[in-house]
């Protein structure tokens, strides 16, 4: 949790960040290569996984009878689950999820829930006791630096993947998904914004913001980390450097 | 609970207040005998006490820094707060609010002054009506300055939504569940900086600069109601 | 430019002066603005600002008397808890003033855990690690008194200008005080009548440390305590 990160690197980085350079010569509005692969787990009704650079992370949905909430009788229920397993990063531990996992899962949650990516009125079976629930799980691999922007692609491309469950109860031609919501996370290293941070700079930035947006450029979800802060002028800039990078991550979902 | 026609009338809410007014709201400072600082908010219908503990010995040990104080928060509902009872203890709800507040607050604390140590807040939510994580925040940064833990200024933040189209200031549990967006924001008043953003539903570019205007504007009153506390903690009136 | 009146509250962030001031504790600075950084009084002279806080932590600093508890000990010495976030280690050669054979010698037979000790602080390493000493008048392990904890920001307060509060207290009523900077007082005295007007007093400097004329406050206070015996 509390990483100790050598003040030689921290300088190093911060420095290039001040003459407009990154440690891996990317512009400060550049991704890593970015790749989306579709349908890699069978046993899932629909799966991705992304690589953004050295970083991993494999989505998988599931899609099972449920209650539904008492409070949405006829709602299909949507349910968001981030596990870092310690395979991918020296600093993560066994044990219940910590406060980066739960984060991480619920930032991923309301960009989907918020968009209504899903339609989840049509997910009903039978009022107050039987609807579809979708469960998206995501599975943190090989953790370099930026995972929910990772996350959130693969989850909205694993949405898209879905082939719905053999039963009888299923009765839609297809899975109902009506939005493409695509995360963005802007890292502020002094005073410098960028997209798209590694491991290395998340270690040393002072700040980050998540934008979530849809097709149309609205925001349908926004999460400031980090201790550290922003202007005003800085949040609007993050604004459209994530619509902008959320329409090039968009055109990898086909 | 009954789903009203209009959540906006003449311009007006249903509480009777317009779009970009506050609630009703009350700040003490040093309401607890025990805690090293500590602070009470009322906000509308939402009652919070945050506790400072601290700066004290880290523990677990290992979990020390050898260059700066820890800040840890919590935030905690009390289960009688809220209509349905809420299950006691963290959720994962309380565990990311937990982690947005100590990011919020932590940018204007020197925590360097006291190397290995740690500081504690606790905040809880004894009566919920929406915006309890911003009335923390607000509570959690007099209850800091109240516990002398030097800071650079203090911390307010409040909730601004979408109700019907139009951008409001500071959310009522009623337009929180019938609004479709919330966008809690924390700000560092004297130098205008955005500490907490979050955000769920829907704005367009303009709205969200709207509401953005909106938050800058609420929290800048907040503001001055918290300073008016510390001081009147020491009896003097307002000036 | 000042921007406030000589022993002002002020409050975190609030703007104190502008311009080329040399800073004390509770400010600090942004550019040429001086900004609290504290809940506090600020004071003003000449070119020296400082904010005296109302509330802070206790941190040991090398010559503060403290009175600590004794929370463990180890084979050479103890841990006492100080009212901080640091604790403070007494070797049992700077409670006893001599070289200690630790083979031949039991320890326990000095300091149990629980005991009270006024000590000073001998020295504070990068690390917090703070040594403590018993030399001195009235060091060492406190047999008998009363213990009170007020906030370490209120000891100044407690002692008063060069003593002067510490003096009124002692010799109105005849009791003897250990004040520690880290908030802990010790009140020893025959009577315990002038021990609780003592102790009074002492609350009431806590309570009221950021109002001015508090000295003859608490020496009429003490004359009233008095009489009422």
């Amino acid at each position: 949790m509390y990483g100790i990160v050598s003040s030689v690197k921290r300088d190093y980085i911060v420095d290039l960040a001040k003459h407009g350079k990154r440690v891996d010569g990317r512009g400060f509005d550049q991704f890593r290569d970015v790749s989306v692969r579709t349908d890699v787990i069978k046993s899932a009704n629909g799966s991705a996984e992304v690589k953004i650079g050295n970083t991993r992370v494999l989505v998988g949905v599931k899609i099972q009878h449920a209650e539904p909430f008492p409070d949405m009788p006829e709602s299909g229920v949507l349910m968001v689950n981030a596990e870092l397993r310690p395979l991918a990063s020296p600093s993560f531990e066994l044990g219940p999820p910590g406060e980066g996992a739960v984060e991480l899962a619920r930032v991923v949650d309301r960009g989907i829930r918020e968009s209504d990516a899903i339609a989840l009125d049509k997910l009903g079976i039978k009022s107050g006791e039987d609807v579809w629930a979708v469960f998206i799980d995501i599975h943190v691999l090989d953790h370099d630096g930026n995972l929910i922007d990772a996350s959130a692609l693969g989850a909205t491309a694993a949405l898209l993947n879905i082939k719905p469950p053999e039963d009888e109860a299923w009765t839609l031609q297809e899975f109902p998904i009506q939005k493409r919501p695509v995360a963005v996370t802007v890292s502020r290293i002094n005073d410098r914004l960028m997209v798209d941070p590694c491991l290395d700079e998340e270690d040393v930035a002072d700040a980050r913001l998540t934008i979530t947006t849809v097709e149309d450029g609205s925001i349908c979800a926004m999460q400031k980390g980090g201790a550290g802060y922003l202007s005003r002028e800085q949040i609007e800039e993050a604004y459209h450097l994530a619509r902008t990078k959320a329409e090039e991550l968009r055109e990898r979902l086909r | 609970m009954e789903k009203p026609e209009k959540l906006i009338v003449d311009g007006k809410r249903l509480d009777g207040r317009m779009p970009d007014e506050l609630r009703s709201l009350r700040i003490e400072a040093g309401v607890l005998k025990r805690a090293d600082g500590s602070a009470y908010v009322e906000l509308g219908e939402n009652k919070v006490l945050a506790a400072v503990y601290g700066p004290r010995e880290m523990h677990p040990r290992h979990d020390q820094q050898p260059d700066t104080a820890v800040l840890r928060c919590r935030y905690n509902m009390a289960p009688f707060s809220v209509e349905d009872r809420k299950r006691p203890g963290p959720d994962r709800r309380s565990v990311e609010i937990s982690k947005v507040i100590r990011e919020a607050l932590e940018p204007v604390l020197f925590l360097k002054l006291y190397p290995r140590s740690v500081i504690d807040v606790f905040i809880e939510i004894l009566q919920a009506d929406a915006g309890t994580r911003t009335a923390g925040i607000n509570a959690a940064s007099v209850a800091l300055a109240d516990a002398g833990i030097p800071m650079r200024d203090l911390v307010s933040a409040v909730a601004v939504g979408k109700v019907e189209d139009t951008i409001v200031l500071d959310l009522t549990k009623e337009e929180d569940q019938l609004g479709t967006t919330d966008m809690p924001i924390a700000i560092v008043p004297r130098k205008q900086l955005v500490t907490l953003l979050q955000m769920d539903g829907h704005l367009t570019e303009d709205e969200f600069k709207r509401a953005l205007d909106l938050g800058f504007r609420g929290c800048a009153q907040i503001y001055e109601v918290q300073r008016q506390a510390l001081r009147e903690k020491y009896g003097v009136k307002e000036e | 430019m000042i921007h406030v009146r000589h022993r002002e509250l002020v409050v975190p962030g609030q703007l104190v002066a502008e311009g080329d001031y040399r800073l004390r504790d509770g400010a600090y600075r942004e550019g040429k603005q001086v900004y609290s950084s504290v809940v506090g009084l600020a004071y003003l002279q000449g070119e020296d600002i400082k904010i005296v806080p109302l509330q802070r932590p206790y941190i040991p600093s090398r010559g503060d008397v403290v009175i600590g508890v004794v929370v463990d000990s180890y084979h050479s010495g103890w841990v006492l808890d100080l009212n901080s976030p640091y604790t403070g280690n007494l070797f049992v050669s700077d409670l006893l003033h001599r070289k200690v054979d630790l083979n031949r010698e039991d320890i326990g037979k000095y300091l149990g855990i629980g005991d009270l000790v006024a000590a000073t602080v001998k020295d504070v390493d990068e690390r917090m690690r703070v040594q403590l000493e018993t030399e001195g008048f009235r060091k060492g392990k406190v047999d008998s008194g009363k213990l009170i904890e007020i906030s370490p920001a209120k000891v100044p307060r407690v002692l008063g200008r060069k003593g002067s509060m510490l003096k009124i207290l002692q010799e109105s009523t005849g009791c003897k005080l250990i004040v520690g900077q880290n908030g802990r007082i010790i009140v020893q005295g025959e009577d315990p009548h002038m021990v609780n007007a003592v102790v009074q007093a002492l609350l009431m400097i806590e309570r009221e440390a950021h109002t001015s004329g508090l000295t003859d406050r608490v020496r009429l206070q003490l004359e009233k305590l008095k009489r009422r015996e």
